[in-house]
């Protein structure tokens, strides 16, 4: 009994100074001793990739931004770099959008972003996004017209914040997903700076196996979006004799294989205030004109994506019970482009305005 | 033994003793008690009337039967000494060996019953404990008038007599439960009992614990709910407050005066102090693994503006928040210990330190000093003051393995305290254990 007393005495110290130890927390740095990136750029010029890091600069009364660039033979190389001059710990974890150049997209952006994957700085979650022209006056123009630390580009994608349906969000997951998956593909979103506004969006940018084949505008932004079930309330339609606002939006779809013929039911939903009628269109007529503009926007942007034989929208994913993996492989080159869908909008006008509608 | 002599030699070192010669029913006989407890003149009148209605009925001084006191035939050293210490009043004659004792008319030594001083009652009874052992039984039989109320009565220690009384209701108490508890009093009746740590010591509880085995409550109300639910209360002599057992979890969060709102209120206040719990438990260690370890949990909005107000702070977090808890800790245990007449200096002083030198100075980041008031503000919305003081000491654990394992440090820290109450017991009923009386527990 006193022998256990002793022992057990004993061992509260020697636990207590093994934690101390072994624990390494001399190693840990404080907030204030780190650098946060928050936007970071990648443009590549001949063999060389180039990285712009938009890193906020705090003090107790003030908040500043600058801009580090550095160039090297490969994304990691350049962080090092970049760590190795700067008078704090550089810390990728919270970066919160990630710009590709134009360029760098078309070559395919496989590597960079299995390097971000792999290398566990950056969190999953960080926004992708691909600069139409360079990526220099962009940066300036953050820099210039940041009052929050840099956060507007975040705020920009933020659903919470400045995000607004026609914005495709396209997380670096999702392109990696997109670079080995049979059946789907992703848009990434393309910006350039504004000419009143920090950032214009510019529609998207169609990225398959992660390389960038095509575009896509704002308006096709807006079915990418419903698609992937992000939802479109609040976006304002105008058409020839109306102009109406969707208030709420449900999708569904179905798939059948017939003889290796891909079809496709999609019933779109739509609720929709009257916002402007032009003339005096009855419900009609109302109804109809949002089926007609719909429908044939989404038949173009479709017919384009099959033309790149790039699944953007995911529809592979509805014959995955389907088909075999061996057939699903060729997904892209066999079915999806002669695949046909039936799409078909009902339009419910909630609300008239304050004013009838004969 | 020759009493008169004892007593005038006891005298000569006993100064409060009087030896107090008078005339009582023809007979000369000298009163013996001490002067501090006994209030001699009322004593007397009742005395003079006590042995007139003797003498009317004819009956002999020294007896029984005259209702004056209770003779004592050859008393010994000790029993003489016992009673008068008890406050009792001896009287014995010159002339023959006779002697007896009776209970005089005492000065009164203790306050009245007065509002709590470390409890607040908003709604219900407002009268407190004192340090009268009959006021406070007096009080809880008033604040339950049962017959089921039974009671047992210890007297402790060798030198120094302490009266303990063991409340309990008959039919609600667990039998195993007061077995236990009476074993364990009647086991050592020679050992004093000066504090409550000695009482703990008897009852059989470890000496390194954080928990303390009972609830102290200053409230007879909620002495008489706590028998009403079946547990035992415990009254010491000279302490103003009632000790029940056994102590569980809820106690922290729940009194009997709540009942006295609406059951969604007394949700919302249950809600209100285990969110306080645990605020005041997790902020400082919250703060500093996210701060220090994993700062990528935040928020980017918050990480920037924490980051601004650290710049130029030369400590790391963890000894900026040692540093800042030790000024709090300071002021509590100042502010305890101070004269009410200048207690709103030291709230005015530490107020300025806290608030905005220590600010101004960048010793610390004034988030910090909001995340420390508001858990010190929250250690209090529990109830009873014994359990705050528990959860000061939790903060510290978390504190320290936060500052090594970040959020990990943190919740493996919550593990290891939720493994430690798990542990507590009171005589086999878990702390953790929801109570309700006539379960069979251990």
């Amino acid at each position: 009994m006193r022998k256990c007393r002793l022992l057990r005495m004993a061992l509260f110290p020697l636990m207590f100074a093994a934690t101390m130890a072994l624990s390494g927390c001399w190693d840990i740095k404080d907030i204030n001793h780190r650098s946060l990136p928050i936007v970071m750029g990648v443009k590549q010029t001949g063999q060389k990739y180039k990285v712009l890091l938009l890193i906020p600069e705090v003090s107790r009364s003030e908040m500043n931004i600058k801009i580090i660039s550095e160039s090297g033979i490969t994304i990691n190389a350049i962080l090092d770099e970049i760590n190795k001059s700067l008078e704090s710990k550089l810390d990728l974890l919270h970066l919160k959008v990630i710009i590709f150049e134009r360029p760098v997209a078309e070559m395919g952006l496989a590597q960079s972003i299995e390097s971000f994957m792999r290398s566990r700085d950056i969190p999953n979650k960080t926004f992708a996004a691909i600069s139409d022209g360079t990526l220099e006056p962009l940066f300036d123009k953050l820099g210039a017209s940041s009052q929050g630390g840099g956060t507007q580009l975040y705020n920009f994608f933020e659903k919470n914040a400045g995000w607004s349906p026609e914005v495709v969000q396209t997380r670096i997951w999702e392109v990696y997903r997109s670079i080995d998956s049979y059946t789907r593909d992703v848009a990434i979103p393309s910006i350039k700076p504004g000419r009143t506004t920090t950032i214009e969006s510019t529609g998207a940018a169609v990225i398959k196996n992660g390389r960038m084949v095509g575009s896509i505008d704002s308006e096709e932004s807006l079915l990418y979006n419903l698609f992937k079930g992000i939802g479109t309330q609040g976006k304002i339609e105008v058409m020839d004799r109306a102009t109406v606002k969707i208030v709420a939006d449900r999708l569904t779809l179905s798939s059948t294989l017939r003889e290796d013929q891909a079809t496709i039911n999609a019933q779109l939903n739509l609720k929709v205030t009257v916002l402007e009628t032009v003339g005096d269109p009855s419900n009609v007529e109302i109804k109809q004109e949002i089926d007609e503009q719909l429908s044939s926007r989404f038949d173009t942007m479709l017919r384009a994506a099959q033309a790149k034989e790039a699944d953007i929208l995911g529809m592979g994913q509805f014959f995955r019970n389907k088909l075999s993996r061996e057939e699903l492989q060729h997904w892209r080159s066999k079915y999806y482009p002669s695949m046909k869908i039936k799409f078909k909008v009902h339009v419910i006008i909630q609300d008239e305005g304050q004013l009838k509608i004969r | 033994m020759n009493l008169p002599e004892f007593l005038k030699s006891r005298q000569e070192v006993d100064s409060d003793l009087f030896l107090h010669p008078m005339i009582l029913a023809y007979q000369s006989v000298v009163l013996a008690g001490y002067r501090s407890l006994i209030d001699l003149p009322q004593t007397v009148t009742l005395l003079r009337q006590l042995t007139l209605n003797a003498d009317a009925a004819d009956k002999p001084l020294f007896d029984l039967k005259s209702g004056v006191g209770i003779p004592m035939n050859d008393p010994g050293e000790r029993e003489v000494l016992n009673a008068i210490a008890d406050g009792q009043m001896l009287i014995y004659s010159d002339i023959s060996d006779r002697c007896m004792r009776l209970v005089p008319v005492s000065r009164t030594l203790s306050r009245s019953i007065e509002s709590p001083t470390t409890e607040n009652v908003v709604r219900g009874a407002i009268s407190a404990f004192n340090e009268e052992l009959d006021t406070n039984i007096g009080l809880i039989k008033q604040s339950m008038p049962t017959e089921k109320l039974q009671m047992q009565s210890y007297a402790l220690g060798r030198d120094q007599r302490r009266r303990i009384v063991l409340l309990y209701v008959k039919g609600k108490i667990h039998e195993r439960l007061l077995q236990s508890i009476s074993q364990k009093i009647e086991s050592l009746p020679e050992k004093d009992i000066p504090d409550l740590q000695a009482l703990s010591d008897l009852l059989g509880f470890s000496k390194w614990t954080i928990i303390t085995r009972y609830n102290t409550t200053e409230i007879p109300q909620e002495a008489a709910s706590a028998l009403a639910a079946g547990k035992v209360v415990l009254l010491l002599d000279r302490f103003p407050f009632a000790l029940t057992l056994p102590i569980l979890l809820s106690d922290m969060f729940v009194s009997q005066s709540d009942r006295n709102v609406p059951a969604l209120l007394q949700l919302s206040l249950l809600v209100l102090r285990v969110l306080g719990v645990l605020l005041s438990i997790l902020l400082p260690g919250l703060y500093v693994a996210l701060v220090s370890v994993n700062p990528e949990v935040l928020r980017i909005e918050i990480a920037l503006s924490i980051a601004g107000s650290r710049v130029d702070v030369p400590y790391p977090a963890l000894v900026e928040t040692l540093l800042l808890l030790l000024v709090l800790e300071l002021t509590f245990e100042s502010a305890v210990r101070l004269p009410k007449t200048i207690g709103p200096t030291i709230t005015m002083v530490g107020g300025i330190i806290l608030g905005q030198a220590v600010v101004q100075a960048k010793l610390v980041s004034n988030v910090l000093i909001i995340i420390l008031a508001a858990s010190t503000i929250a250690n209090f919305a529990v109830i009873g003051v014994q359990n705050t003081m528990s959860i000061r000491i939790y903060k510290y654990l978390l504190l320290i393995l936060s500052s090594m394992f970040g959020l990990l440090g943190l919740f493996v820290g919550i593990v290891v305290i939720c493994a430690y109450l798990g542990h507590v017991n009171t005589f086999g009923i878990p702390y953790l254990s929801r109570w309700k009386a006539g379960r069979r527990y251990g």
